[in-house]
């Protein structure tokens, strides 16, 4: 069976934002002002969000863009902004040799469960989604879902007024 | 493609293992929070690296919009109270 070019294509994009994406990942883990951390946060954000489109760009493409308009333009600059009220950004790394076992050992453990339970999983071809049926859904059947993360926005925006009104 | 679902199966299981690496070898705050959001991250990943091999469209792609809207929720949080630590201590870094 040989591959198209579209999906060799497909997977040296995905490859390459693969590569990219674990580079940020330790330079956030890595860097000394975590400031940069942050920044790169955004960036690992944009990688993980190319390579969720990249796995099925007709199915997971809304979710991308939501990826990048949420997370990245809100979650991860807020943070970046927030971290410029801190002066002493720089700091100290303890217990390298602790960090690299647990990190080692928790990553084996994951992709031995993958592993083990990958056979159970019966493969199935994907189908577009398309952007009314999912506002539909969500409006229909996950009402109460969205009513708690309203709430839960509201109560953040609260305490993040309250916490810059205190002296 | 299955390939692209098994790669990012692997590739969410490196991110997990690097953030855990972060989450274990600092005591500075905002680093722990940051290692936390590239375990988010890589949790997302996972889930709709799983649902391209499963077939679990709709559920992965509400849940993941949940998720991220609670993780903004949750980054609000965590900044308000390291900012309150801060206030209290004068440093980031926790014994």
């Amino acid at each position: 069976m040989f591959l198209q070019t579209s999906e060799i294509v497909q997977i040296i994009l995905f490859a390459f934002f693969g590569v990219m994406s674990i580079a940020f990942a330790i330079y956030i883990v890595r860097a000394k002002n975590v400031f940069y951390g942050a920044v790169s946060l955004a960036f690992l954000g944009v990688s993980v969000a190319a390579l969720i489109a990249l796995e099925a760009p007709t199915t997971y493409g809304i979710y991308s863009v939501f990826h990048i308009l949420l997370y990245v333009g809100a979650t991860v600059t807020f943070l970046a902004i927030s971290l410029v009220m801190f002066k002493d950004l720089e700091i100290k790394i303890v217990g390298r040799g602790i960090g690299v076992l647990a990190g080692v050992a928790i990553a084996l453990l994951f992709l031995i469960t993958i592993y083990l339970s990958l056979p159970q999983i019966s493969i199935v071809s994907l189908k577009p989604v398309n952007f009314t049926t999912l506002a539909d859904d969500l409006l229909a059947t996950y009402w109460f879902p969205i009513v708690i993360l309203i709430i839960a926005l509201l109560t953040t925006l609260i305490e993040a007024i309250a916490l810059a009104r205190r002296d | 493609m299955i390939v692209l679902g098994l790669l990012g199966l692997v590739l969410s299981g490196i991110l997990i293992g690097i953030g855990f690496y972060g989450l274990s070898s600092t005591t500075n705050i905002i680093r722990v929070l940051l290692s936390s959001e590239i375990i988010l991250n890589s949790a997302i990943l996972f889930i709709f690296s799983f649902s391209s091999i499963s077939g679990i469209i709709y559920n992965s792609i509400i849940f993941s919009l949940f998720a991220i809207g609670m993780a903004l929720t949750e980054v609000i949080v965590a900044i308000a109270a390291i900012i309150l630590y801060y206030r209290q201590k004068g440093k980031l870094e926790v014994e």
